[in-house]
C-alpha cells in the first residue's frame, strides 16, 4: 500500500441536509444548560464552581489507615470535610477547612494513623489565589481572542472561534459541578490548556474553508479528516492518562486529564456544529451583505 | 542525502544528541542518577511559603545620629508595647519597620509622630523592606544549610498581586523538623542574673548573636563535659565588655563563683538566688550556668580578653544543635507569618518515589494510546512510526532542556510533558495530512508549498497555546508555573525543531517509494 493512499475511515457527514440553525442549536443548547448550571450553583453556593482547599484555605492530609472512611472521620477530632480513599492502597486523603496544624497532627497521631503528606493553605492566601487564577484565565482568553482576530482579520470567522473556545471552557466547568470536581490548581491549568488546545481544530477548519481553494464541503471534509484525528488522539491520550494516574493514585494528573477530556469532547461538537454553521452562514450569506 | 537539503533532520539529531549528553553525562561521570533534578513532589520533603510579619513606614526623616536613634527607637518600642528589637530604622530607605502583628497602621503613625517623625497613615504599609526580605532569606538559607538539610534552601517570590513571600524548600524532611529551624527568630542572648546588693535581683543582657565568632558545631557530652556543648569565641569588643561586666557584677568574686542553683534556676529563672548566667533563646531560658573558677581567674587576669573563647552548654544534643545553628546563621529580624498567611506542604519521600515511577507509567500509557489512534488512522507504519518517534524525541528534548537549566521536575512538569505529546502529535497529523495529499511531491517547490501551508496552521495553534499559558509563568500560582514553562518550551521546540524535521522525513519516505515504483 502506498503512503499516499490513506484509507478513509471517517464517516462523511452530509451537512447539506441540515440548516445552520439546526446545526447550531445543539451546541448552543448545551452551552445554555452549562451556563444555567453555573448560574444555579452561584445562586446556591455563592460561587459558580466549588473551590478546592488551595482556594478556600484549609488542610489536605494523606494518611495510612486500616479503617473505613466513616470510622476515620469519627476518629479524628477536627472538622473533617471529606475522606477519599486512594485507589489500590490503604491511603486516604482527608481534607478540612481547619489550618490548626498542631491539632490536626495530634489528632492523627492519637488516632494511630500515619501521616504521609500534608498541604496547608491559609484562608487569606487562598482568597488571593482565586483572584490570580481568574485573572490568569481571563488574560489567557483575551490574548487568544486577539491572536485569532489578527490571524483571520474578519469578524464572523474570528468570533466563531472565540465563541467555540468560550463554550469549550464553560462546558467542562459545568461538568465539574455535575461530577463534584472542585477547582484546584490542576483544573485551572487544564482550563488554560484548553484555551490553547481547543482552538487548534477551529483554526484548522477556518483556514481550510477561508484560505484554500475548493468548495465549502470539500474543504470541510478535508479539515475534518485532519481535525477529528487530532482531537481524538488528544482525547485518547488524556483519557488513558486520567485512568492510569487515577488507578495509580498520582495526584494532579487525573484532574488535568479529566478536564481536558471534557473540554476536547465539547470542542468536537463546538467546532463541527457551531463554528461550522457560523462559517457556512458567513460564506454563503454573510459575505454578500 | 545532502546536508543542506536535510538541515532540519540534522538539526533534530544535534538537539537529540545534546539532550542525551545533558541527561546521561552525569550518569557516566559516576555522579549516580541522570542529569535530572526532582522537586518536592517527586523527591518528598517539606515546602513552606509565607510572608514576613511586619509593617513599614516610608518617607520618614530617620536621623543619622546613632545615640539619638537608639533613644527614639526605645521610645517607639515602649509606646507600641513591643520589644526594642522589633523596631528597626532603615536609614538608606528612609523607613521605619516594626516587626509585630499586633500593631495597627494608625498606632505606628502616631508613635512616630510623638517622636517628631511626621508620617501620615498612608505612608505606612503592611510588609517589610526589600533589604529585610533579603536578610531573612540569606539567614534562612544559612540555617537550613547549617542544619545539614542537603538540597534545601530559601528564596523570595512575588505573587501576581504584588505580595512578597519567602519560600523554604527542604527535601526529605518533615514539616516539624523544618519548622523547628525556621519558625523562630533564633535570637540567642547571654543574660546575667545576680543580686543587686539591695536584697533584690538584677537581670542584664550581656551578649547577643552578633557578639559571637568562631562558632563550633554541637558536641556531645564526654570528657570533662557532662552536657552537650557548643564552643564559641567573642569579638574583641564584646569580650572586653563581657569581662568587665562579669567583674563589676561580682561574678568573679569568691561569692559569685560556682554559686548558682542551676537545676532550679532553669525551671524558675526569675526567682533564682545566687549568680547565674542564662542562655536565652527567643526569650526562653534554655540553660542556666554558673561561673567556673578557671574562667573567673582568666577574666581577673585579663587572659580572657586576649583569648575570649569558652563553651556554651545545653540541656541536650538537639538544643546544642539549635544553638549552634542560631549562632552561626544569626538571628532573623522578623518571623514568617506561617499560621496566618502561609502554605505548607509535606510529602513522604517513599510516596514521592512511587509518584516518580507511576508518572512515567502514566506518560507511557498516554503515548501508547496516541500510537494506537495514529495506527488506526494511517494504517501505514511508514507514516505512524516516524510520527511517534518524533513525538518521543520532543519529550526527550524537553528532558534535556530541564536538565540543562536545572529545572527541578514536579508532577506539574510531567503533566506538561503529556500535554506536549498531545499538541505535538496534533501538529504532526496536520503535517502528514498536508504533505501526503494526492500528487507528486518530488519537486521541491510543491513540497515547500505544502509544508508552508501546514505550518501556517501549526504556527497559529502554537501562538494561541503560548499566549494561553503565558499568564501562568508570571502569576505565582504554586506549581503551575512549571507546567506553563514546560508547555511553552515544548511547543517552541516542537515548532522550531522537531515538527519541521518530521516534514523532511516524510518527504524522503515518499521519494524512496516513488523511486521503487518506477
Amino acid at each position: 500500500m502506498s503512503v499516499t493512499d490513506l484509507p478513509d475511515r471517517l464517516p462523511e457527514i452530509d451537512y447539506t441536509k441540515y440548516t445552520n440553525r439546526q446545526l447550531a442549536a445543539i451546541p448552543l443548547a448545551v452551552l445554555g444548560v452549562s451556563l444555567l448550571i453555573l448560574a444555579g450553583w452561584y445562586v446556591m453556593n455563592g460561587v459558580p464552581v466549588s473551590l478546592g482547599i488551595v482556594f478556600t484555605g484549609g488542610t489536605e492530609v494523606q494518611i495510612v489507615a486500616n479503617d473505613s472512611p466513616s470510622e476515620i472521620e469519627s476518629n479524628l477530632d477536627f472538622q473533617v470535610d471529606s475522606v477519599q480513599p486512594v485507589r489500590g492502597s490503604d491511603r486516604y486523603i482527608v481534607t478540612t477547612q481547619s489550618t490548626n496544624t498542631d491539632q490536626i497532627e495530634q489528632s492523627i497521631d492519637s488516632a494511630g494513623y500515619e501521616e504521609i503528606s500534608k498541604s496547608e493553605t491559609a484562608a487569606s492566601f487562598g482568597a488571593d489565589s482565586v483572584q490570580l487564577a481568574l485573572m490568569g484565565v481571563a488574560v489567557a482568553f483575551v490574548g487568544m481572542s486577539l491572536i485569532v482576530f489578527v490571524l483571520f482579520r474578519t469578524f464572523v470567522p474570528s468570533i466563531a472561534v472565540v465563541i467555540s473556545a468560550f463554550s469549550d471552557i464553560v462546558i467542562p466547568v459545568a461538568l465539574m459541578n455535575v461530577f463534584g470536581i472542585k477547582l484546584s490548581l490542576g483544573t485551572v491549568a487544564a482550563l488554560l490548556m484548553l484555551i490553547g488546545y481547543s482552538v487548534d481544530s477551529d483554526i484548522l477548519l477556518n483556514n481550510h474553508i477561508l484560505r484554500r481553494r475548493g468548495g465549502f464541503y470539500e474543504s470541510t471534509y478535508r479539515a475534518m479528516r485532519t481535525g477529528v484525528t487530532m482531537t481524538l488522539t488528544s482525547i485518547s491520550a488524556m483519557a488513558v492518562m486520567t485512568i492510569t494516574a487515577f488507578l495509580l493514585g498520582i495526584p494532579l494528573l487525573p484532574e488535568i486529564g479529566i478536564i481536558l477530556v471534557f473540554g476536547l469532547t465539547a470542542d468536537l461538537m463546538n467546532t463541527y456544529l457551531l463554528n461550522l454553521s457560523l462559517l457556512r452562514w458567513y460564506k454563503y450569506e454573510g459575505i454578500k451583505r | 542525502m545532502n546536508l543542506r537539503e536535510n538541515w532540519r533532520i540534522v538539526l533534530l539529531c544535534v538537539f537529540v544528541l545534546a539532550s542525551a549528553v545533558a541527561l546521561f553525562a552525569p550518569m557516566a561521570m559516576g555522579d549516580g542518577g541522570s542529569g535530572l533534578q526532582y522537586g518536592l513532589e517527586l523527591s518528598g520533603g517539606t515546602s513552606i511559603r509565607a510572608p514576613l510579619i511586619g509593617m513599614t513606614a516610608e518617607n520618614v526623616n530617620v536621623s543619622q545620629n546613632v545615640d539619638n536613634e537608639n533613644r527614639v527607637r526605645a521610645a517607639i518600642a515602649s509606646d507600641l508595647n513591643v520589644s526594642e528589637r522589633d523596631v528597626n530604622f532603615r536609614t538608606q530607605e528612609r523607613a521605619v519597620e516594626v516587626y509585630s502583628k499586633n500593631v495597627t497602621k494608625g498606632e505606628l503613625a502616631s508613635a512616630l509622630s510623638q517622636q517628631g517623625l511626621d508620617v501620615s497613615q498612608d505612608d505606612v504599609r503592611r510588609g517589610v523592606t526589600q533589604q529585610t526580605r533579603e536578610d531573612v532569606v540569606s539567614i534562612l538559607d544559612e540555617k537550613v544549610n547549617q542544619a545539614g538539610l542537603t538540597g534545601g534552601g530559601a528564596r523570595l517570590t512575588t505573587s501576581g498581586t504584588g505580595k512578597h513571600f519567602v519560600v523554604i524548600e527542604v527535601p526529605n524532611q518533615n514539616r516539624t523538623e523544618v519548622l523547628n529551624i525556621v519558625q523562630d527568630r533564633g535570637q540567642v542572648e547571654m543574660v546575667a542574673h545576680f543580686p543587686d546588693g539591695n536584697g533584690s535581683y538584677r537581670e542584664v543582657s550581656l551578649l547577643t548573636n552578633e557578639d559571637f565568632v568562631n562558632i563550633g558545631s554541637a558536641q556531645p557530652a564526654g570528657g570533662n563535659q557532662p552536657n552537650p556543648f557548643v564552643s564559641v569565641a567573642l569579638t574583641d569588643e564584646a569580650a572586653g565588655n563581657y569581662s568587665a561586666a562579669m567583674q563589676e557584677f561580682g561574678f568573679t568574686s569568691r561569692e559569685g563563683i560556682a554559686n548558682c542553683p542551676t537545676g532550679t534556676a532553669r525551671q524558675d529563672p526569675d526567682n533564682a538566688s545566687g549568680y547565674c548566667l542564662y542562655t536565652v533563646q527567643d526569650g526562653k531560658v534554655v540553660y542556666a550556668a554558673q561561673m567556673s573558677q578557671g574562667l573567673a581567674q582568666e577574666m581577673e587576669s585579663g587572659d580572657f580578653v586576649n583569648d575570649p573563647s569558652f563553651i556554651i552548654t545545653a540541656q541536650n544534643m538537639s538544643e546544642a544543635q539549635q544553638l549552634s545553628i542560631n549562632l552561626k546563621a544569626g538571628a532573623l529580624p522578623t518571623e514568617l507569618a506561617i499560621e496566618e498567611n502561609g502554605t505548607t506542604y509535606y510529602l513522604e519521600p517513599s510516596l514521592a518515589q512511587e509518584f516518580k515511577l507511576f508518572s512515567v507509567i502514566a506518560a507511557l500509557a498516554a503515548w501508547m494510546a496516541v500510537s494506537l489512534v495514529v495506527f488506526i488512522r494511517y494504517g501505514s507504519p511508514r507514516v505512524a512510526v516516524p510520527m511517534l518517534g518524533t513525538a518521543a524525541a520532543e519529550v526527550f528534548l524537553l528532558l534535556g532542556f530541564a536538565s540543562v537549566v536545572g529545572l527541578a521536575l514536579d508532577l506539574s512538569h510531567i503533566a506538561g510533558f503529556i500535554a506536549v505529546i498531545g499538541t505535538g502529535v496534533d501538529d504532526l497529523i496536520i503535517i502528514a495530512d498536508e504533505i501526503l495529499q494526492q500528487g507528486d511531491v518530488a519537486t521541491g517547490r510543491v513540497f515547500q508549498n505544502r509544508f508552508r501551508k501546514a505550518f501556517w496552521v501549526i504556527g497559529a495553534a502554537a501562538a494561541t497555546t503560548i499566549i494561553a499559558m503565558s499568564p501562568l509563568t508570571v502569576l505565582s500560582l504554586g506549581d503551575l508555573t512549571g507546567f506553563a514553562i514546560v508547555t511553552i518550551v515544548g511547543v517552541l521546540l516542537g515548532v522550531l525543531v522537531t515538527r519541521p524535521a518530521y516534514g523532511d522525513i516524510l518527504r524522503h519516505l515518499m521519494l524512496s517509494e516513488q523511486q521503487r515504483q518506477e
